[in-house]
């Protein structure tokens, strides 16, 4: 049993991180939102001027922003994971980082559901997609993967939104503790009048395992329907059953490592070493590992198929994505996603913070390559040569990039300082049981 | 104020703000009523139609004119919108090429001259009125003629009624009528011909007569004379007499890798491949008609091991070519093109002439009673003495009209200044070509949709040209310029119209109840007396005594200048259209490039897209490289139109121009340019596009899949729209394309667009490799599949399968995810990146029956669902259903062959169904299990015919 003035020291170190900010937070958020504005801007001339400002072409209906799309669903998903699945398994590392990866989860959900509009044609018309009644009796297409992922990613988010807030209420009214004037009353209507009753504690639980329950389905659902985009169709090196659950480990294994990215600088710049210890590392780490090494199995399993299928289109696309013009992003892919993280069974290595980071860097570069490899590469030599095409990103599609992730890192950005970055009252909680 | 009053007041004013707003766009619109109904019978939404012929090649073939009736920046007026070729015209039977279909881009051309300039003190080009044009020259004939000077006038190929005018033209205003000018002046042919026939002529041949066909250089399907007929004829003899047609060629061509076999000769050795064949056939006997011995003797002789050892064709096949003729009972040998252009050509011509008559062909396969209207034209030996004449300053006023001599010839510099030594120079044309520029004055033409004339192909037909659209700027027909010059020097108020002396001519010729029906079917047949051909002995054995043959002994690279499918002698080069479309043999879109040998490629360790400097006749050229397989070691290929005019051996006999440029110099830059090649690869692999073939390749997988499935199967009621295409009568001509282009408006989207890929052509013809020996083509277009993969995956029903089996795209709903383009195994689906609006007034030719489309959205191939709705609301009025045949896409429609057939598959009895169920019929990428509903017909296998 720790002391009151634990729980007091415990609570001004997690809200230090509100405090006012220093010039390198301005500067690093001033960047965020000026590529973020960049990359409106640019959407803005690509909706003016038409799609042909991407490097897209006739074969290659899909690049960049589709890739963008499934990487960012992808970031999304460990949030749930660490947050609802790790809950529910009652893994205690994960309050050194459920909070951030929850609001990584939300911030991922609202980039990545961007991209979708963004790769429209006709981005005016995206309520189309939604079938709502209207008086021409048009409703759309239940057969398609595209009208899933609008169901699949809009409920993610909103469960996902909701199990946020939910886990910060009681936090919330911690900052109202502390916090001052016109902070103070916002933080009042967000408590939601949390007092911190018996009886509040008591429907408070319910309802988190609850969510944590409904979450959890949804980690596995999302993606695969996100995965369904590609197996649903013909096109050689989409055209697979392993995608549900290889989409899923991707995304658990992106997300990990986007955490480990995110946590990293986090906990030394709001010197959090206490809380989140290099054990709470050591746990990530182990996921990281085991989902690498399930997203290589996928790997294997992907060229198996097209080795044993004796399927002359298959064969030639797994020679072409190995051996084509893309072969280097492969290949850096594969060091990033299988071979790198395999370091990570010697534990000095798993216990060292700069080396998780680095890792995690070619992680997330290398989920974000596996993706546009799976897409460019089956689109640009499928089943008629006469159409094959190459594909590259253009200036517009990377600013667009650059600025989902400028908006990405804005809103983390003003999330560790107006919100605790770590769950006062879970940790206070984990010390009491110790 | 209560809820009632409230109600009213809402009411009442956003009624009023209904009616308002609907009236304000109206207001702006003019109106403007039919204070005088046009003559024809021109009902909105219903097209007129006019006979006519096309002029943007020599070939003259009868064009019918759709002209729609649009409002355009706010005017009424008809506008053509579409060219297609007459049904039953005696030269091109409904079908038009891909020049002709894009003529309507010439015809609207933004950079068409607009109206008459004269060049003033400065050098500069005004503006002027005719009337002082027409002044000015009737001044300087006038003073020429005093100074003693010859005034001359030099065109292109002039035929009919326009040929007796300039010659009045010319008597009245004394000018001397110089021969033509064209660049395909098969002067060899001509010369050829006059040696052996005495007929200076090039005669009409009848290819449909024909059972063996053998072409030697002659690329008839593509520039060689007329290459709709041709190809017409090649398919009607295919249907009567079940053709074989060779082909023999030093270089490659389309033509080449149409024929049902292709020999590579070596260059300049065809005139002893024929002389052999002459002098075998005469030994065996098999000769219809035997030479004259004094001519026989003249013939070298060698024995097939020299032939084949001097022509590179292996005994085997000469032998098989001796006894295609022997066996033949109609052979027909063409000689042309890259054969005659050459050293040895007329030679080749006089053999190939000598190996007509004793073959017997003169009687029904080669017809020199309907003898194509070269007479007129010149060789570059006229084109010396033009330079002779000014060089000694003897001209006066230099008329130049439809020819553009200074971009055609080689030695254009010097031309240039030789043109300086003239008086004045009056040009009549319509762009501002290289010669244009250094002429004074500037007459600027009508085009020929926009004026009166007729044509005379050939002897025997005279087609008519009449205009479907007023002139668009002030422009005038060549005969109204004649004929008003000649008005003003004899000092008449006013000229006689064009039309009305036209029409006055017909009369005279042919009465007014005949007039009428030409007018009506667009071209008038006419007897012609019969003058059978005649071996002039004399003749042959003078040229045979002095005919020297040139061995092509060095192995020095040569580069072989060939006429452009496209461009034609480059003349239509300034048609978008004729870049959008891929050169059928590379898939080449814009720009220029070198063919190079795959042997010297894979030798050099060039790739395309390398740049290489080509050093010719002291200058260095450079071009990117383009892979050409089928293509001999050491020859290069360059089109007419991709390089300028370059000096090379002029026969001094017959006044042709070689296409060859010896002892060239190929050396890699090491740069690589970007090139806008559309093909992808050009190895099929076996992956189902072409008909399978026997062996197993390792990949193939052959089981019969059982099929499963999630929903019920279409049901069709009356139609499913079906098309079967026939890969061994297509010859690569890419008239579907551009017709395709025409007809539904699509968009020209320029070489930046190709080289990333986005290209909207809705039909491509594939050409695929087979190991390294042969070209085979497929057509490639939407294949309206029944299981269609681009369905299913469209959130928002924009494209959807209708109950006639097509998958319409309505472009209205589509929001562009694209994924309808990304599952589509064949690749025929286009995206709408930008707003690919053509540019005024260019789109006056938009076909108002499609809707134009803009950014954003997917389209494709509809089996032009505009023809198919109209021809149902006709059946419906009708009470009856759609019979087979009356509805034709736009592909079909202009296919010289007819290797497109377009119908019902619902109809057991429908040519399509017939077609689709043959035992040769198969599916692209049958595999899949698409249900594609175009089924093709392979090319036959050349391996049966030997």
């Amino acid at each position: 049993m720790k002391s009151i003035e634990y729980n007091e020291q415990l609570e001004r170190d997690v809200l230090a991180a509100l405090s006012k900010p220093s010039p390198w937070y301005w500067v690093a958020l001033v960047v965020c939102a000026l590529l973020f504005v960049t990359g409106l801007s640019l959407w803005l001339y690509q909706i003016l001027k038409g799609m042909g400002v991407s490097g897209l072409n006739n074969p290659v209906g899909w690049g960049t922003y589709i890739t963008d799309f499934v990487f960012w669903v992808g970031i999304a998903h460990s949030g749930t994971l660490i947050s609802a699945i790790l809950f529910l398994f009652r893994a205690k590392f994960r309050n050194a980082f459920n909070r951030s990866a929850e609001a990584m989860t939300v911030f991922a959900v609202m980039t990545a559901g961007l991209f979708p509009l963004i790769h429209l044609g006709r981005t005016w018309f995206f309520y189309w997609l939604f079938p709502y009644p209207n008086q021409r009796g048009l409703w759309v297409n239940f057969k398609s993967p595209l009208v899933w992922d609008v169901f699949a990613v809009s409920t993610y988010f909103t469960i996902s939104l909701i199990f946020w807030y939910t886990g910060l209420v009681p936090d919330i009214a911690i900052v109202r503790r502390y916090a001052t004037g016109f902070r103070k009353k916002i933080y009042s209507i967000f408590s939601l009048g949390w007092t911190g009753s018996l009886r509040q504690w008591w429907h408070y639980n319910r309802l988190y395992v609850f969510l944590a329950a409904f979450a959890t389905p949804l980690v596995i659902s999302v993606h695969s329907v996100v995965s369904w985009d590609f197996a649903m169709s013909i096109i050689p090196g989409w055209h697979t059953t392993i995608f549900a659950p290889y989409f899923v480990a991707g995304a658990i294994f992106s997300g990990t490592g986007m955490v480990i990215t995110l946590v990293v600088p986090m906990r030394k710049i709001f010197r959090l070493e206490k809380l989140i210890t290099i054990n709470h590392f050591e746990k990530i780490a182990q996921t990281l590992l085991f989902t690498s090494l399930i997203v290589t199995y996928s790997y294997i399993v992907e060229f198996g198929l097209a080795f044993y299928g004796h399927h002359q289109f298959e064969a030639a696309h797994f020679t072409y994505r190995l051996l084509g013009d893309y072969q280097v992003l492969y290949w850096i892919m594969l060091f990033g996603n299988s071979l790198l993280p395999l370091t990570l069974f010697v534990r000095k290595l798993r216990r060292s913070i700069v080396y998780l980071f680095i890792v995690s860097i070619f992680v997330n570069i290398g989920m974000w390559l596996e993706r546009f490899v799976i897409i460019v590469t089956s689109l640009a030599k499928d089943f008629d040569p006469y159409a094959w095409g190459l594909y590259k990103p253009s200036v517009v599609e990377i600013g667009i990039t650059l600025g989902s992730f400028g908006m990405f890192f804005m809103f983390f950005l003003i999330f560790v300082k107006v919100l605790p970055v770590l769950s006062v009252t879970e940790i206070k909680e984990e010390a009491a049981h110790e | 104020m209560d809820r009632r009053n409230f109600l009213k007041l809402l009411g009442i004013s956003s009624g009023t703000a209904l009616i308002s707003s609907c009236g304000v766009d109206k207001a702006n619109e003019k109106i403007i009523p039919y204070v005088i109904p046009p003559e024809e019978d021109i009902f909105v939404g219903n097209p007129a139609y006019f006979t006519t012929t096309c002029t943007e090649c020599p070939a003259n073939c009868g064009m019918q004119v759709t002209a729609n009736e649009k409002v355009y920046h706010d005017v009424r007026n008809i506008f053509p919108t579409k060219l297609e070729g007459i049904a039953g015209h005696p030269v091109n039977d409904g079908a038009l090429c891909m020049r002709g279909q894009a003529s309507l881009f010439r015809l609207y051309h933004p950079d068409r001259i607009k109206r008459p300039m004269m060049r003033d003190g400065d050098g500069n080009f005004r503006v002027t009125t005719w009337k002082e044009a027409y002044a000015k020259i009737i001044v300087e004939l006038a003073a020429a003629t005093g100074e003693g000077k010859r005034n001359m006038y030099f065109s292109g190929r002039t035929t009919g009624t326009m040929s007796g005018l300039t010659d009045d033209f010319c008597k009245e205003m004394s000018v001397e009528r110089l021969p033509e000018f064209e660049v395909f002046s098969h002067a060899n042919l001509k010369k050829a011909n006059d040696i052996v026939f005495n007929r200076p002529e090039i005669p009409h041949y009848r290819i449909e007569n024909a059972d063996f066909l053998l072409t030697v250089g002659a690329d008839v399907v593509e520039t060689f004379m007329n290459p709709v007929a041709s190809a017409n004829h090649i398919q009607k003899a295919k249907d009567k007499n079940n053709l074989s047609w060779y082909h023999i060629e030093p270089a490659v061509s389309l033509t080449g890798v149409q024929a049902s076999k292709r020999f590579a000769i070596k260059l300049h050795s065809e005139v002893y491949l024929l002389a052999f064949l002459l002098q075998s056939l005469s030994q065996q006997n098999s000769l219809k008609k035997s030479l004259p011995a004094r001519i026989s003797r003249l013939i070298p002789d060698y024995s097939i091991t020299v032939i084949a050892e001097r022509t590179g064709l292996s005994e085997e096949n000469l032998r098989l070519l001796l006894s295609r003729f022997a066996n033949a009972k109609t052979p027909l040998i063409i000689a042309g093109g890259v054969s005659t252009a050459q050293e040895n050509g007329l030679e080749t011509a006089v053999f190939a002439a000598l190996l007509q008559w004793a073959t017997g062909m003169t009687d029904n396969t080669v017809d020199f009673d309907h003898a194509e209207n070269y007479g007129s034209v010149g060789s570059m030996l006229d084109v010396r003495k033009l330079e002779d004449s000014l060089k000694n300053k003897q001209v006066g006023v230099l008329f130049i009209s439809r020819t553009d001599p200074v971009t055609y010839l080689p030695e254009a510099e010097q031309f240039v200044e030789l043109m300086k030594n003239t008086r004045l120079r009056v040009a009549l044309s319509d762009f501002m070509t290289s010669t244009v520029q250094e002429c004074d004055i500037v007459l600027p033409l009508s085009h020929s949709l926009e004026a009166w004339g007729d044509a005379a192909p050939r002897k025997g037909i005279r087609n008519v040209i009449q205009p479907a659209i007023e002139p668009q700027y002030d422009t005038r027909s060549e005969g109204d310029i004649l004929l008003q010059i000649m008005a003003q020097k004899s000092g008449a108020a006013s000229a006689q119209f064009y039309n009305d002396y036209l029409i006055d001519k017909w009369h005279s010729l042919y009465g007014e109840g005949e007039t009428v029906g030409m007018l009506e079917r667009g071209y008038r047949e006419e007897p012609v007396p019969s003058l059978p051909a005649i071996l002039s002995g004399d003749g042959t054995e003078a040229f045979l005594k002095n005919a020297g043959f040139v061995v092509e002994s060095s192995d020095k690279p040569v580069l072989v200048i060939t006429p452009s499918i496209r461009a034609y002698d480059g003349r239509s080069k300034v048609l978008p259209l004729m870049s959008e479309i891929p050169d059928p043999l590379t898939t080449i879109t814009y720009g220029e490039w070198i063919s190079v040998s795959d042997k010297t490629a894979k030798k050099m360790g060039w790739k395309d897209r390398d740049e290489v400097a080509v050093e010719l006749n002291g200058v260095s050229l450079k071009f990117p490289v383009k892979v050409q397989h089928l293509l001999p070691e050491n020859i290069y290929m360059v089109q007419r139109d991709l390089i300028y005019p370059q000096a090379t051996p002029v026969d001094s006999r017959s006044g042709e121009e070689s296409w060859y440029v010896k002892d060239i110099s190929v050396n890699a830059t090491g740069n690589h340019i970007p090139m806008p090649i559309m093909s992808g690869s050009m190895h099929e692999d076996n992956r189902g596009l072409l008909p399978p073939e026997e062996e197993e390749h390792p990949y193939e997988h052959k089981e019969e899949h059982p099929v499963g499935r999630m929903y019920a199967p279409h049901e069709h009621d009356n139609y499913r729209w079906g098309m079967a295409i026939d890969m061994d009568s297509c010859i690569g001509c890419s008239a579907c394309v551009a017709a395709c282009y025409v007809e539904n408006n699509l968009a020209i989207t320029g070489k930046k667009a190709h080289l990333n890929g986005r290209e909207m052509s809705w039909i491509r013809l594939e050409p695929w490799v087979k190991d390294d020996e042969t070209i085979n083509y497929d057509l490639m277009l939407c294949q309206q599949c029944d299981d269609a993969p681009c369905e299913p995956v469209c959130p928002v029903y924009a494209t959807y399968h209708s109950k006639e089996g097509l998958n319409t795209q309505v472009y209205n709903r589509c929001v562009g995810t694209r994924y309808c383009s990304n599952n589509c195994p064949y690749k025929v689906r286009r995206f709408n990146w930008f707003d690919f609006r053509l540019p005024e007034p260019w789109d006056k030719m938009y076909n108002p029956e499609v809707s134009v489309r803009t950014r954003g959205i997917m389209e494709k191939c509809t089996f032009c669902i505009q023809r198919i709705r109209h021809a149902k609301d006709k059946a419906k009025d009708e009470n009856r259903l759609v019979q087979d045949g009356e509805i034709t896409t736009a592909c079909a429609q202009t296919c010289p062959t007819n290797a497109i057939t377009f119908g019902n598959l619902m109809d057991k009895n429908s040519r399509v169904s017939k077609l689709a169920h043959s035992n040769r019929a198969y599916r692209a990428l049958e595999e899949l299990g698409t249900e594609p509903a175009v089924h093709y017909l392979p090319k036959k296998e050349s391996k049966e015919e030997a």
